[in-house]
């Protein structure tokens, strides 16, 4: 067994918070879990001894910068992590219908519904999601009452600074005819560790727009998820950014639990250097009439490496599925790497769907085409590859978002280089 | 203007152009004809510096500037525009953002100011009209499922707006039907000027018809063999080129 997770063991036994039964059977399966190698097929194109290997030194001179999270314009209601401690919970200001607790407050009603969902909605766990389960002891529950529509976003930040292990758990729920947005935004760029997975529960009709913000850079590790649960006629539209760091990965996993449940998922990701992403994505069509359109983008530049795994199940009897994967990558030099891997497996036989991956290099007849109008390669580079991602972005429905996000891709292409 | 001499080019170690040598004076209109494969195209990508085609001899100068010292950008920058035969689809980018970014650049380059967007989309929406195509088409990305008589329709519109001293036509007449060619002539005929020339690539005598040139050249096997005035071109639609294959080469005159 790893040094860390023998260590990671440790600490969780010492958990003894009201979550400790639902924390139980993860730890049993932790204590008997092995280190993934690479030939673990969940963990095959990440180089995960990178967690194992490497030594976490806190900086007593690094200050905290929360400001590096801020969205101007956006008015959100935010819920701020720095290294892994919920700062404050709004009180009683809250928009009708909303409530929100912090894990370690929560009691009655809350504690019930947080027991239900704390690895409901993702059963069958991973190595650091089990981890989160045993060590998340810091965390919001998100109530969203039946037929509430909150204006505003509600944004849950996790700022990381030097030296820091942190694991993070956020609940949501959203009642019948519900209406939120919610945001998890991940910062940071320094050597830290750690895990941040959200749990949502979308009822009936109800509706979430969600933004997973995963930009960790640098030499930050990060791993962690969003799992949705869908009732009938729930309809989800996500948005995932993933900058590259030292490793990361995100998992976005979809149940449809109840028919005539409709999900969108789009996904960017861009890297450069020697950054890693890795997106995991299981969609599982349990219930017939369920729809899917799942639309990834990639950038991948220099050294770094992508990973891409999709997976669309669509169980027996899951009738009349629509379901529409597809993942296109550029690759920005021949010393990149990208992994995609997208994975249909179908056992109902009245079901449309598609899944494709394509990777392409940049179009040099494109960027001559341009220089030849007196545009410079560059420029001509960040004009093709802002293309490329912003037909995704522009499918966020929170155009505040969209545009602070525009200018940080055109900065982040403006690095790249063909090679 | 435009001074070749002596050019020898090549695309993946295969000779194209085994000596070219090409004078074009300011306001002059050259036509350059010639069989598959003599080297037309590969003039106009030589001279615009697009990869993979290289130079092993001679030189190109626009106005003195020597042109084959330039990046691409620099050579558009100096004033240089070639109408592409097949022009490329960018989709995600919009033809006006595009449009803009090259005009921004070039003016730049020649020291003026740069647009405003407003003013731009005026002036990108009057020239939309000049070549016949709807403004929406501005919004639309760069030649992106436009049709073939679209797509150069497209490349006149981006000429009016660059404002360029030498512009290549390479075969800018192919795939067009009659009024889609009037529409092409119009928009050259339009710019011509005696501070601005052109070299007008093509097969047929008919685009000839509508944008007459002073000087009519046929190039073959990487040479110019023969140069005169409108009077040859009506001469190769008749004749055809198997006459070239009877005639000796001017290199071969010159040893022999």
């Amino acid at each position: 067994m790893s040094s860390w997770l023998s260590s990671a063991v440790t600490r969780a036994e010492a958990v003894s918070d009201w979550l400790a039964p639902q924390r139980q059977a993860s730890l049993a399966l932790l204590r008997d879990a092995k280190w993934p190698t690479r030939k673990t097929e969940a963990w095959k194109y990440l180089p995960i001894n990178v967690w194992d290997n490497t030594e976490l030194q806190a900086d007593a001179a690094e200050s905290t910068d929360a400001t590096s999270g801020v969205i101007e314009g956006l008015n959100s209601l935010d819920l701020v992590f720095v290294n892994g401690q919920l700062q404050s919970v709004p009180g009683d200001d809250l928009p009708a219908g909303l409530t929100v607790v912090s894990l370690a407050d929560a009691s009655g009603d809350a504690r019930a519904w947080a027991a239900e969902t704390f690895t409901a909605v993702k059963p069958a766990r991973h190595l650091f999601g089990l981890v989160n389960d045993v060590l998340a002891t810091q965390g919001v529950l998100i109530d969203v009452a039946a037929a509430a529509v909150i204006e505003q976003p509600i944004r849950i930040v996790n700022v990381l600074t030097k030296g820091y292990e942190a694991h993070t758990r956020v609940l949501v729920r959203l009642g019948e005819h519900a209406k939120a947005t919610v945001i998890e935004h991940y910062v940071g760029d320094q050597r830290s560790k750690n895990t941040g997975f959200a749990e949502y529960k979308v009822g009936d009709s109800a509706y979430l727009e969600h933004y997973r913000f995963a930009l960790q850079s640098g030499e930050s590790l990060s791993i962690g998820g969003s799992h949705f649960e869908l009732s009938a006629r729930a309809e989800l539209s996500s948005h995932l950014v993933g900058f590259g760091s030292t490793l990361q990965r995100v998992d976005v996993d979809v149940t449809h639990a109840g028919e005539h449940a409709f999900a969108k998922l789009n996904a960017i990701y861009l890297l450069d250097g020697k950054e890693l992403f890795d997106l995991h994505s299981t969609i599982e069509h349990a219930v017939p009439n369920g729809t899917t359109e799942e639309n990834v983008r990639g950038i991948v530049a220099d050294n770094s490496r992508a990973v891409f795994n999709g997976r669309i199940h669509i169980h027996r009897g899951a009738q009349k599925t629509l379901a529409e994967l597809n993942n296109r990558n550029l690759l920005m030099s021949d010393r990149a790497e990208i992994n995609t891997k997208p994975e249909l497996e179908i056992y109902a036989d009245d079901v449309r769907c598609a899944h494709g991956a394509t990777i392409a290099e940049i179009d040099k007849k494109a960027l001559y085409y341009m220089q030849s109008r007196g545009v410079s390669r560059s420029q001509a580079q960040i004009m093709l590859n802002f293309g490329f991602i912003n037909e995704l972005v522009d499918q966020m429905p929170n155009q505040v978002l969209a545009d602070w996000l525009r200018p940080q891709l055109r900065d982040r292409f403006a690095g790249m280089e063909v090679k | 203007m435009l001074s070749i001499k002596n050019l020898h080019a090549s695309v993946e170690e295969k000779n194209i152009l085994k000596g070219l040598d090409l004078e074009i004076k300011p306001g002059e209109v050259h036509a350059i004809m010639g069989p598959n494969g003599a080297g037309k195209s590969t003039l106009g990508y030589v001279l615009t510096g697009r990869e993979g085609y290289s130079v092993e001899q001679g030189s190109a100068t626009l106005d003195g500037v020597d042109l084959l010292a330039l990046e691409a950008e620099e050579r558009a920058r100096a004033g240089l525009f070639l109408a592409f035969q097949y022009p490329v689809e960018i989709p995600g980018v919009s033809n006006l953002e595009f449009l803009k970014a090259s005009v921004d650049a070039v003016r730049e380059a020649r020291g003026e100011e740069s647009l405003s967007s407003k003013d731009f989309l005026k002036m990108a929406r009057e020239a939309s009209k000049k070549v016949n195509l709807p403004a929406d088409f501005l919004k639309r990305g760069v030649n992106e499922g436009f049709s073939g008589g679209e797509k150069k329709r497209n490349e006149i519109l981006q000429m009016l707006l660059l404002k360029p001293k030498l512009c290549i036509l390479d075969e800018s007449d192919s795939g067009l039907d009659i009024d889609a060619l009037q529409v092409v002539a119009e928009g050259v005929n339009s710019q011509r000027s005696p501070d601005r020339s052109f070299i007008v690539v093509t097969h047929y005598q008919r685009l000839l018809d509508y944008i007459k040139p002073d000087f009519v050249h046929v190039l073959s096997d990487g040479k110019i063999v023969k140069s005169g005035d409108y009077s040859l071109a009506h001469e190769l639609e008749s004749q055809g080129y198997a006459w070239l294959k009877d005639q000796p080469a001017a290199d071969e005159v010159a040893e022999g």
